[in-house]
């Protein structure tokens, strides 16, 4: 079926819009669409997005991870095999993070990475189909905001989740941002890894986080508020 | 495109009968001999999708470039300083240079502009001072 922009769109449906944009111009076909011989494809169930100039995607509901290019994830440290860790991103398969691509780490100075440890890690190679690889540096070599993660709260939540925390109009870390000190870690793979001074505190962020998936901007500033009064103790 | 550069370098045929051209004749069957075999041979592998294919396409199968997602490591009031410099980096980044505070101020510069031209006017040649010192480092 023919589909445009804003219309919730179902796997096989097709938009001319899109193929008549890429006769024009450069055309960025992003997540949940396929580009043919003749159309631009949807192969997921959402809602057909445009960003300008010429970016379209499609908004779709998904938990599993199929990782993809240059995403940051929160993976585990399943096993030590040789030269590298394999790490769970609860991909279909798990990643491969080479001991040598942390900072300041050569042959003779492994860096400290046990099983069972959390890393922030970012996705060097990335397809639905191969293994991904990670890596725990930027291209200068500095860590930057990767590495592994010590203390602190893992758990897991939708793919969609992630990306509305991590909007930039979502106003759930602006409300929450002056109410107590916490460090937080969004993966692109479906989990969040929280730390805070306390373990209420805690709590109340995971909650105050997992509350939000259903909310519009209205409530979550609602909900920030009370979860932040309580934790005053000026609420029972 | 490919055909239309083609066409153009093919010469008229009545200019390819002539005699002294027998040699580009023959070059310019085999090499249309040639191209042919090729179609044939990789008929099977090439197909009307590449044959139609433009560069304008780029897919992406990442979301942070097409909704601007923010980094995911985020700390607020003091939790992880180092993660909080990082922030603030950025931000003073993204704002542009422009925004970003000024170490010395508009007044301030002026002042020591006007003192430094002063002091020039007063002493003779402090660039002899300022050489030696150079040396020393």
């Amino acid at each position: 079926m023919k589909v445009s922009v804003g219309d919730v769109v179902l796997p096989g449906d097709y938009c001319e819009e899109i193929s008549a944009a890429g006769e024009k111009s450069k055309v960025i076909v992003g997540p949940g669409l396929q580009k043919e011989s003749n159309h631009v494809y949807v192969t997921k169930a959402g809602v057909l997005k445009k960003k300008n100039p010429n970016t379209y995607w499609v908004d779709y509901y998904q938990k599993r991870y199929t990782p993809a290019r240059g995403e940051n994830v929160i993976g585990i440290v399943i096993q030590k095999a040789g030269d590298i860790y394999r790490v769970d991103l609860g991909s279909s398969m798990s990643a491969a993070l080479s001991y040598l691509s942390f900072e300041g780490a050569t042959k003779k100075n492994r860096p400290n990475v046990q099983i069972g440890d959390v890393v922030y890690a970012k996705t060097l190679v990335g397809s639905k189909d191969m293994e991904p690889e990670l890596v725990c540096v930027d291209s200068y070599g500095k860590k930057g905001r990767l590495g592994v993660l010590t203390d602190g709260f893992l758990f897991k939540c939708s793919i969609n989740l992630i990306r509305k925390i991590l909007n930039p109009s979502c106003p759930l870390l602006d409300s929450l941002k002056n109410e107590w000190p916490f460090e937080l870690a969004a993966g692109m793979n479906g989990r969040i890894w929280i730390k805070a001074k306390t373990m209420r505190e805690t709590i109340a962020l995971g909650n105050a986080i997992l509350g939000a998936e259903y909310l519009s901007d209205e409530e979550i500033k609602a909900m920030c508020a009370n979860i932040a009064s309580i934790l005053a103790g000026h609420v029972a | 495109m490919s055909q239309m550069s083609k066409k153009k370098l093919q010469l008229p045929k009545s200019v390819l009968d002539m005699k002294f051209m027998k040699r580009s004749k023959d070059r310019i069957e085999k090499e249309l001999e040639n191209t042919k075999g090729h179609e044939e041979l990789y008929s099977n592998i090439i197909t009307n999708e590449m044959r139609s294919a433009t560069g304008n396409y780029v897919s992406e199968a990442s979301f942070i470039y097409c909704e601007d997602l923010l980094e995911g490591r985020l700390s607020f009031k003091g939790m992880n300083p180092e993660i909080e410099r990082l922030m603030e980096l950025e931000n003073a980044i993204k704002n542009g240079y422009g925004d970003m505070k000024k170490d010395v101020s508009d007044e301030d510069l002026l002042r020591n502009v006007e003192k430094l031209r002063k002091r020039k006017s007063d002493t003779t040649t402090p660039s002899q001072y300022v050489f030696k010192k150079q040396k020393t480092r």
